[in-house]
This record gives C-alpha cells, sequence and structure tokens, in this order.
C-alpha cells in the first residue's frame, strides 16, 4: 500500500488540509463577526466574489481530502476484514467525490 | 492491605478470574513487588515474572489499578486498595501476570535495532562527539518492559502492523545516530500507513513509561525528519 | 503440550483500563471527526439552500426553532470546537510546541474542557 495517499503523504495532506480549514474558519469567523449578512442578496453577493467563492471551494476540497484521510484512518483502526473494509472505503470515497462535484456546481458553474 | 490479582492457570482454568487477597505488610515492603513477593510466599500458585527487583530488567510490567507500571518501582504508598493487577493490556496470557511478548519483539526486530555500517571499519572505534551521543539520552535507556505498547491504542487495534512506541522509540535511536549509515532505509521502512503512521499522537505511552522516556515525541521527531526528506 | 495450543486469554477490558486526559482529547478528536463527516453532505446542502432564492435563504433562519435542530447544531457545535481545538494542539505537538508530557496533559485538559464549555455556552443561547 505505498502510493499516493499511504504513510507520509496521508498525513501530510492532513496537516496541509487542516492549516487551510482552520485558517480559513478564522477568517468567517472574523468576517461573520464583523460584517454579517443582512440579506439573501448580500449574503449571495459576497460568497459569489470569485476570491470569495474559490477560497470557499478550496475549503470544501480541503474538508473533503481531510475527511478521507480521517475515516481512512478510523477504518484501518477498526475494520480488518477486507469483506467490509473495501466496500466502506468505496462507498466513502464516492460519496466524497460526488460531493466535490457538487461544491463544484454550487460555488464555480453558476 | 488487599489486592485483588487476575488469576489464570491454563492447565486448570477454563477463564480468567479475580482473587481477592488480605495481606499483612511489613514495615520494609515499600515495592509493589516486595507485596506480591509477600503474597507468593503464602500462595506459591500466584505466577508472576520478576528479576532484578529495580526497574532494570523490565521484566514486571504488569496493569496496576489500570496502569501498566513495574511493579518493583511502583510505591505501596501511592496505591488505591484494593489494588488491582492484571497481566499487560492486550498481550496473550500464558499464566497469572506473565505475558506472551513474542509479537512485541517481533516489532522490535522488525526496526532492526543494531548499527548498521558497512563502510571499512576504522582503525580504532567508532569516534561520535559528545553532541551526537547526547542525541540518544533519553532513547537508548528503554528496557523494553511493553508498559508503553501494551497501553498504546493504535497498538491494540493492530499489533501486527503497527510497530508501537518501544519499537519507534528504537528506530529514532539508530536513525539519529551519527555512526548509523542506514538512515534513509530507516526511514523509508517506516513510510507505510502502518507502521509509523497509525500513532495518532496520544500519548499514553509517555504517560506510562517507567523510565521517563517520550515515544510520542521520538515519533514527531521521525514525521519531521520524513518530511524534511521530502521537500 | 497439545494443552498449551489452546487459545490464550488476553486481558483487554476498556472499563478496566485507565485512560489518561490525552486519551480522552485523542478519542473526542475522532468522535467529533466523524460526527463532521456525518453533517457534511447537509452542511452542503444547506450552504446551496442558503445560495438558491432568498425563501430559502429565509427558511434556513427558521431551522433552529426545532428543539431537535437545537440540540443536533449543539452536538455539531462541540465537534466542531473538540476538532479544531484538539487539531491546533496536534499541529502545534508536531512542531514540537507543548509535547513535553506535563504540557500535552495540561492542553488537553484545556481543549476538553473549553469545547465542552463552549458548547454548553452555546447551549445556553440558544435556548
Amino acid at each position: 500500500m505505498r502510493g499516493a495517499f499511504s504513510g507520509l503523504r496521508a498525513w501530510l495532506l492532513q496537516r496541509l488540509t487542516a492549516v487551510y480549514m482552520a485558517a480559513f474558519s478564522a477568517f468567517l469567523f472574523l468576517h461573520f463577526a464583523t460584517d454579517p449578512p443582512v440579506s439573501f442578496e448580500s449574503w449571495r453577493d459576497w460568497v459569489m466574489r470569485p476570491e470569495v467563492s474559490i477560497a470557499t471551494f478550496v475549503f470544501f476540497t480541503a474538508l473533503l481530502l481531510h475527511a478521507w484521510v480521517g475515516i481512512r484512518d478510523v477504518v484501518l483502526d477498526y475494520l480488518h476484514p477486507m469483506m467490509v473494509r473495501v466496500p466502506v472505503l468505496a462507498t466513502v470515497g464516492f460519496g466524497l467525490v460526488a460531493l466535490e462535484a457538487w461544491t463544484a456546481r454550487i460555488l464555480l458553474i453558476s | 492491605m488487599r489486592f485483588s490479582i487476575y488469576r489464570y492457570n491454563p492447565e486448570q482454568d477454563s477463564a480468567p478470574w479475580m482473587q481477592g487477597y488480605d495481606i499483612a505488610l511489613r514495615p520494609e515492603d515499600r515495592m509493589l513487588l516486595d507485596a506480591l513477593i509477600r503474597i507468593k510466599a503464602e500462595d506459591d500458585s500466584l505466577t508472576f515474572r520478576r528479576s532484578c527487583r529495580e526497574g532494570v530488567c523490565g521484566s514486571d510490567a504488569m496493569s496496576i489499578n489500570g496502569r501498566n507500571g513495574l511493579a518493583c518501582i511502583t510505591r505501596i504508598s501511592d496505591l488505591k486498595e484494593p489494588v488491582e493487577l492484571r497481566p499487560l493490556p492486550s498481550f496473550p496470557v500464558i499464566r497469572d501476570l506473565v505475558v506472551d511478548m513474542t509479537l512485541f519483539f517481533k516489532q522490535y526486530h522488525s526496526v532492526r535495532p543494531y548499527l548498521i555500517n558497512d563502510e571499512p571499519a576504522p582503525e580504532k572505534e567508532h569516534l561520535q562527539s559528545p553532541e551526537d551521543r547526547d542525541k540518544l539520552d533519553g532513547l537508548y535507556e528503554c528496557i523494553l518492559c511493553a508498559c508503553c505498547t501494551s497501553q498504546c491504542p493504535s497498538s491494540w487495534w493492530n499489533p501486527d502492523k503497527f510497530v508501537g512506541p518501544a519499537g519507534l522509540l528504537q528506530a529514532y535511536r539508530f536513525i539519529i545516530d551519527s555512526r548509523d549509515r542506514a538512515t534513509q532505509e530507516r526511514l523509508d521502512d517506516l513510510n507505510d500507513p502502518y507502521r509509523l503512521f497509525r500513532c495518532r499522537s496520544i500519548m499514553n505511552c509517555t504517560e506510562v513509561c517507567p523510565r521517563g522516556l517520550s515515544p510520542s515525541r521520538a515519533i514527531e521527531k521521525i514525521r519531521l525528519m520524513m518530511v524534511k526528506g521530502s521537500l | 503440550m497439545a494443552e498449551f495450543k489452546q487459545a490464550r486469554p488476553v486481558f483487554f477490558d476498556l472499563v478496566r483500563i485507565r485512560f489518561p486526559v490525552g486519551a480522552v482529547a485523542s478519542i473526542g478528536h475522532r468522535v467529533s471527526g466523524v460526527v463532521l463527516v456525518l453533517f457534511t453532505p447537509a452542511l452542503i446542502y444547506l450552504f446551496d439552500a442558503s445560495l438558491r432564492s432568498a425563501q430559502d435563504y429565509q427558511r434556513l433562519g427558521a431551522l433552529l426553532d426545532h428543539m431537535l435542530a437545537k440540540a443536533l447544531a449543539l452536538v455539531i457545535f462541540w465537534a466542531f470546537a473538540h476538532h479544531f481545538l484538539a487539531g491546533i494542539r496536534h499541529l502545534l505537538m508536531d512542531v514540537d510546541v507543548g509535547s513535553s508530557l506535563t504540557a500535552a496533559r495540561r492542553s488537553a485538559w484545556v481543549v476538553n474542557v473549553t469545547s465542552v464549555s463552549l458548547a454548553l455556552g452555546a447551549g445556553w443561547a440558544l435556548l
């Protein structure tokens, strides 16, 4: 199981996505604390500003990658039979890819 | 003093059970091992390992009130009664407090815990600067008692694939040894999803190490070396 | 020696093994992570809805009126707070900040207590 998502790579991916998400969460928190959206239009306009929608898309991508590494860790720890492990990981992986496509549709195609 | 001790004799018992003991201690009985020897004098069927009785050989590791430690250096006065003694968690029990350490030592050997250096031997010894020698402090003192590995959840779930804190501490001891020449091979060997990266920095290992060592920190340092090496 | 071939028992009773504060922070990290992953589809759904139309946007504001939604929101809030704080703790320990046992115990306490307090505070504010 050496390769793209094993060992160090998965760990690094987990840490890098964590750093991005922490920074983005802090930014979101500060933004909403100082300048909360007052209406649907102002909220939508703010989200659809290119820099915001791209940063948000990167956030969701980071979230889904982070989720993959985390769930994979949980599965490697607790689910040992391959008959269980492979379908679970496949389902999670498929689900995460679908969610990624969904966020791309929300944020990039409109 | 009251004790509750895990008993299992494979020739008689179909399952382990807990036996209560109420034992009169003498003033010179200061460590848990003294009490165990006192109990064994009354009930010689009780089985446990011990040798040096001063925290150097690592034989008498056990679960003491739910926490792994060495009986010989655990003060009786620090223990809550009844003192519950069980074999090291997650290790197969051979009899009473004696466990099978085969897998533990297999993992230890898998990190090749010896100097690897195929260069022609120098005329005298392999010299090491005092600074390089200092890097081994906090690593070489491990007595392989298995308190850490037996308390580590990552080892519980994957004892056959995760090297475990004791083995990884020794891996780092050779990775940073200036005389060793297999540093990169050692790092590569640990870079898979299991051998090192099952560690979640829970730090149970460091919590229970009777020698006050920090396997979790050694693991962190190995990871940092891997990161630096991959840049 | 056939009788020794029988399966050996193993002492592994999680109730009888003590979990130091760092282990509690760690299992909390894992549980909160799974909670957050399970919430992620809903988060994306809510985000999508908030951008769809003014009516959908308004309806989201009313979502927290339900008691069940409030309870769920609290669990998710705790999960986020715990995962965030425990994550920062691990990131710092990765670069050798606070990875001594004393410091790690203290930070684990801070993470466990702060996340629960924040969730309780948020619960109080919601009610």
